[in-house]
């Protein structure tokens, strides 16, 4: 086999387990001898989307594939969309609610703190369908 | 092999196995924070390369199968100049109001010419690390407690990327143990190998690491005697001796061996002291990913309490912390000059109560060296998980399925098999 898959699900406003999908691909890649540096930045970006699903939309999945040369990570969801992505990559901007954002979350630095883990980064979006976020980090 | 054993230094472990007590359950296998233990032949197999001290195995088997190795009280006959550094712990684990001199009065007639306290090397590393290196930008945030040797040992293995982290100063006991070895060789005239340092210790992975140790080259304590093995000698011995007036101990050297006491002495707000080896992993997991922003130091201690909690401890940790609070009532406030601060500072800056050697991650995580092969067993293993029940029963000799199908696929388990799945095979062949 030349690529390893792996897929995780993501629930809704469950902040309980929001975390869980990150910190199983940090395991997976440890184990696979990845650089703890890439590592690191790996699991920093499948947080942040890990937690925009749960914050913002309807539930979702993250996969993530391993090939020796690079780790892609997709983050899929169902929900609203995101209106204006241009506006959503700026660091601070955030439409979360003030509930959310009391607890901690909601800065407004999910995205663009993705894309600064990301060797590549894109984000595909329809409004009322869902988003869908890929990152691709290089070995 | 068991860990222990030989003569190789690289793997030598202060926790070890009684086998004979062993009759192959399967606690210890559940509890290890780093899966280091399988049962082989029906008894616990410690892996040396993964095992990190915590004593975790020795606190919870249920046969005293788990020990330390330490040494042995005939091991000041082997110095003219003997010198005891009872860690603070002690002194939570006498009964009502026993006096801290009594305490030490007692240690030191069994044998010892003079007594150094820890404090010494708390109140070094408080004021260098809040004066000098938490006043230096470049160092990464938050910093990492450098005393907790299971601590650094797991962040070694789990979370390398967090090893710059680590305050490179030494632990208490060590600045102690070197302090009171030069100022005795000053004052006997005697040379250095014929002076004994000896740490009363209630910490198994401290004892790993004074034969082995972390970020420097060599210790300067000579032996450790388990704090359960000594204290029944010292039971006997309070109020016997006369009593002397040892103790230096302040009120902050006394809390620093109770998680947050390390933190508090910095007299900082940003901090986090956490304690019990799973808390600490799920708070490392935290700051690994950047979710703990803007904070100054984390004090990350294994066992439950912080070292009052230690494996060879005979007190209950909460029972230990409230005697020790009660005995810090009494003591002064500890009051640092110019003089001594800058002495301090000096100590650090000439590397004499520094870490010099690096902290190297050791990834023993990894399936290969080569990706592709890690990636071609980790296939192998997600088919071999397959047929398993997934019900981490332990019963084949390692603590989950997922352990079990990695040793087969690493070639380190040829014998044992799954009794669930055999069981199942078993029943339908009967129908």
């Amino acid at each position: 086999m030349d690529v390893i898959q792996y897929n995780f699900n993501v629930e809704k406003d469950d902040f309980d387990r929001a975390g869980e999908a990150s910190s199983n691909i940090k395991k997976i890649l440890r184990q696979l001898g990845i650089d703890a540096a890439i590592i690191r930045r790996i699991a920093i970006a499948t947080y942040e989307a890990e937690i925009n699903i749960v914050i913002h939309s309807l539930g979702g999945e993250i996969d993530l594939e391993v090939d020796p040369g690079c780790i892609k990570i997709t983050a899929k969801d169902r929900g609203p969309g995101i209106a204006n992505i241009d506006l959503a990559m700026q660091e601070g901007y955030s439409t979360a609610s003030d509930k959310v954002r009391e607890m901690g979350f909601g800065a407004g630095m999910g995205l663009p703190n993705m894309k600064k883990c990301s060797d590549k980064f894109e984000v595909k979006s329809e409004l009322g369908i869902g988003t869908a976020i890929t990152m691709i980090m290089f070995i | 092999m068991k860990a222990g054993e030989g003569v190789d230094n690289k793997y030598f472990h202060s926790v070890v196995l009684q086998e004979d007590m062993c009759i192959g359950c399967t606690s210890c296998l559940k509890v290890c924070p780093t899966e280091a233990i399988r049962l082989r032949d029906g008894k616990a197999r410690i892996i040396g390369e993964k095992c990190i001290d915590c004593g975790e195995c020795i606190r919870i088997c249920p046969n005293h199968a788990k020990n330390a190795i330490t040494d042995k009280l005939s091991v000041l006959q082997k110095y003219k100049y003997k010198i005891a550094i009872p860690s603070m712990v002690l002194y939570g684990q006498f009964a009502g109001k026993t006096e801290i001199n009594a305490m030490l009065s007692a240690l030191k007639n069994i044998g010892f010419d003079e007594i150094y306290e820890a404090n010494m090397g708390t109140e070094i590393i408080t004021q260098v690390t809040k004066e000098k290196i938490m006043k230096e930008n470049n160092i990464e945030r938050p910093l990492i407690n450098s005393s907790c040797p299971a601590i650094l040992r797991l962040i070694q293995i789990r979370f390398p990327d967090l090893l710059p982290n680590v305050l490179d100063i030494e632990t208490p006991i060590e600045i102690t143990a070197r302090i009171a070895k030069t100022e005795a060789a000053k004052k006997t005239g005697l040379d250095i190998s014929e002076i004994g340092v000896i740490f009363i210790s209630p910490c198994t992975a401290r004892v790993t690491s004074i034969r082995n140790p972390l970020g420097i080259e060599k210790s300067y304590i000579d032996a450790a005697i388990s704090m359960k093995e000594i204290y029944g000698i010292l039971v006997r011995n309070i109020n016997s001796a006369a009593e002397e007036n040892i103790t230096k101990s302040t009120r902050e050297s006394m809390e620093w061996p109770i998680t947050g006491g390390q933190s508090k002495a910095l007299g900082i707000e940003n901090y986090i002291a956490v304690d019990g080896i799973n808390e600490v992993i799920k708070v490392l997991e935290e700051i690994e990913t950047g979710r703990l922003e803007g904070l100054e130091f984390f004090e990350g201690l294994a066992c439950v309490g912080g070292c009052i909690g230690g494996p060879l401890t005979i007190e209950n940790p909460y029972i230990a912390k409230t005697k020790m609070r009660s005995l810090a009532q009494g003591l002064p406030c500890s009051h640092i000059s110019e003089e001594q601060l800058a002495d301090y500072i000096k100590m650090y800056e000439t590397n004499f109560i520094r870490l010099t050697e690096p902290i190297e991650p050791r990834a023993i995580m990894k399936l290969d060296k080569d990706i592709s092969i890690s990636m071609k067993k980790m296939e192998m293993i997600n088919e071999i998980l397959k047929y398993l029940p997934g019900l981490d029963c332990g019963v084949c000799g390692a603590p989950t399925c997922r352990a079990f199908a990695e040793d087969i696929v690493k070639g380190e388990n040829q014998k044992s098999i799954c009794i669930v799945k055999t069981m199942e095979n078993f029943k339908k062949k009967k129908v």
